[in-house]
């Protein structure tokens, strides 16, 4: 079932087209991946979707109601976090995630704030200034305030960017596992793409405003046949180069190693002509392609 | 209209309120210096005046008065700004807050940092002046206080229309833009004092209307004129703009949050 669906979204400042046409629909439970370059009209695509952006043409519509006319029941059911936003920071961290459950008109808050704090080990810093917090807890305390109301629908605009990698591993599996447990839909935009291929079931490629791909991590990854293969001559570098120019190999040297980017069906076929050669390597590794190649490339306009 | 989210607005800036110098500043401290500076120096031109009129109290009311007025069009503007300054514009209106909302609580949180500040200036003044501004004013007091707080109203509506429309680079309207209605509202002398063209300014505007009544009060108190002077049409009068005024405010407040929303100047804006 889907709980948010965007049809024929566009989005003009001025000349400017910052979101152009584009359709997303997202299930119950499923965490969407909104991905792009800088300026690709991510940010812009969920600040619609929050209603402080009012979009220049298209419909949004949320539990089936039409986004404008029931904002006020449909943003009860939502919440958001940004890594641009912020809290104010003369409010201790109680205060502000009680203003929050205020606003959202969360039933019993005092106990629901509780909970959190104690889920995100925040209990020592509750009394604490918003100002006080480092960007690891502050980063926990935005999620806190995402979690308020036990959203249905929760868009995170790039959450774990400035985080260290153990927080922001907590952070998704904080996710993971709020959606394994309450069918939370979660849209999430990310620059980090080992990230979004461990948690996003499906991903959407945004670039100049239009979407130019839609798939699952691995059909993406899937739509690149080419890798890379890390050779280590221990001698012969010169023999081995001729031959990988005699073949027209697409290669670079990087440190003492060898990379041939070729189809994964001919790593075979390299591998034979190197032997025939008797060109010896002492070390082979092969790098499957990423999401990152994807984006690459995509960025690039190589797909 | 939910009352838990109004609550939700009021309480958080009330939370900051104790924690801010700058904001106690304004609520107490320069209110305080203002009634300390004007005491004295009436008092001081008082001793050589040859009426037996109280200047001072002419002048320490126009003040408190005055002060209805100029902190309740900061408030309103100032605590939007705050939501700016701090990164948290997004985070509020992302919720269920509608801006109507959002100016109820603007205003609820205005009445009770403004009544705060006029009982410590009611009390400052009787201590060091023996002016007391319930027992002068006596019931005219709430009627005035009502007309001043809907046009402090109206002009913070109007700055903070200003600041959706033109960004925070105009957030000096803030602070300054009600100073320029202060001369025309004759809060210490007369309208008569204006030049012509002046006079024909204060006319449009409805503080001038309360503080000429206000002196028609003291003046009555004072045995100066016959008690039963007040012009009650001047006190209609004031209403009546004051009302015209607010609506055009809020209607103004409504295009430009709409506006803001259209061109991204919302976000923007932090």
């Amino acid at each position: 079932m889907d709980v948010l669906q965007a049809k024929n979204l566009t989005k003009k400042f001025g000349k400017f087209i910052a979101v152009d046409n584009i359709s997303l629909s997202l299930k119950e439970g499923e965490i969407l991946g909104l991905l792009g370059p800088n300026g690709a009209g991510k940010t812009t695509t969920i600040d619609m979707l929050l209603g402080i952006l009012k979009s220049t043409s298209g419909e949004i519509s949320m539990f089936d109601l039409p986004f404008e006319k029931n904002k006020v029941k449909i943003l009860k059911q939502m919440n958001f976090s940004a890594a641009y936003v912020n809290l104010p920071w003369r409010l201790t961290v109680l205060e502000n995630l009680y203003t929050f459950a205020r606003l959202y008109e969360v039933k019993d808050y005092i106990g629901k704030v509780e909970k959190l704090i104690e889920e995100f080990k925040m209990t020592k810093l509750k009394n604490e200034l918003t100002l006080k917090l480092s960007s690891g807890q502050m980063t926990r305390l935005y999620l806190c305030k995402a979690f308020i109301n036990d959203p249905k629908i929760l868009l995170l605009d790039e959450p774990t960017a400035f985080l260290d990698p153990d927080i922001a591993d907590f952070t998704r599996k904080y996710i993971l596992k709020r959606v394994k447990q309450s069918k939370t839909s979660v849209l999430f935009t990310s620059h980090n793409m080992p990230e979004v291929n461990e948690i996003c079931d499906r991903v959407i490629f945004l670039n100049q405003g239009k979407i130019i791909a839609e798939d699952t991590p691995e059909g993406l990854i899937r739509k690149i046949k080419s890798c890379k293969v890390r050779l280590f001559f221990a001698s012969d570098t010169k023999r081995a180069e001729t031959l990988l120019n005699n073949f027209n190999y697409k290669f670079w040297p990087d440190n003492k190693d060898t990379i041939i980017e070729l189809e994964e069906k001919n790593v075979g076929q390299l591998l034979g002509r190197l032997s025939l050669a008797k060109l010896k390597y002492t070390q082979i590794t092969i790098d499957k392609p990423t999401l990152e190649d994807f984006f690459i490339k995509i960025a690039r306009k190589k797909i | 209209m939910s009352i838990q989210r109004i609550f939700a607005i009021v309480i958080r800036h009330i939370y900051v309120w104790p924690r801010s110098m700058e904001r106690l500043m304004w609520s107490f401290g320069w209110p305080f210096v203002d009634i300390v500076i004007w005491g004295v120096t009436m008092s001081y031109l008082q001793k050589s005046a040859t009426s037996s009129f109280s200047f001072v109290n002419v002048i320490l009311g126009g003040l408190i008065l005055w002060t209805i007025i100029w902190r309740t069009a900061n408030e309103m503007a100032i605590n939007f700004l705050d939501e700016v300054w701090n990164k948290n514009l997004i985070n509020v209106f992302s919720t269920p807050l509608r801006p109507a909302e959002f100016i109820l609580a603007m205003v609820i949180l205005n009445f009770i940092k403004l009544t705060l500040t006029i009982i410590f200036m009611t009390i400052a003044s009787w201590l060091f002046y023996k002016f007391n501004i319930i027992a002068s004013f006596g019931f005219f007091l709430p009627i005035l206080f009502f007309n001043l707080l809907m046009t402090g109203l109206a002009f913070g509506l109007f700055v903070l229309a200003l600041i959706l429309r033109f960004g925070v680079s105009v957030q000096e309207l803030a602070w300054s833009l009600v100073a320029f209605i202060q001369p025309f509202s004759c809060v210490f002398y007369p309208l008569s004092a204006l030049p012509e063209w002046g006079q024909k300014i204060a006319k449009f505007i409805p503080s001038t209307y309360v503080f000429e009544e206000m002196r028609t009060i003291l003046f009555a108190k004072s045995d100066l004129i016959a008690k039963n002077t007040v012009n009650w049409s001047n006190l209609w009068i004031s209403m009546i703009l004051n009302t015209i005024y607010l609506t055009f405010a809020l209607w103004f407040f409504y295009q430009m949050f709409e506006n803001a929303r259209e061109n991204g100047r919302l976000i923007k804006m932090q």
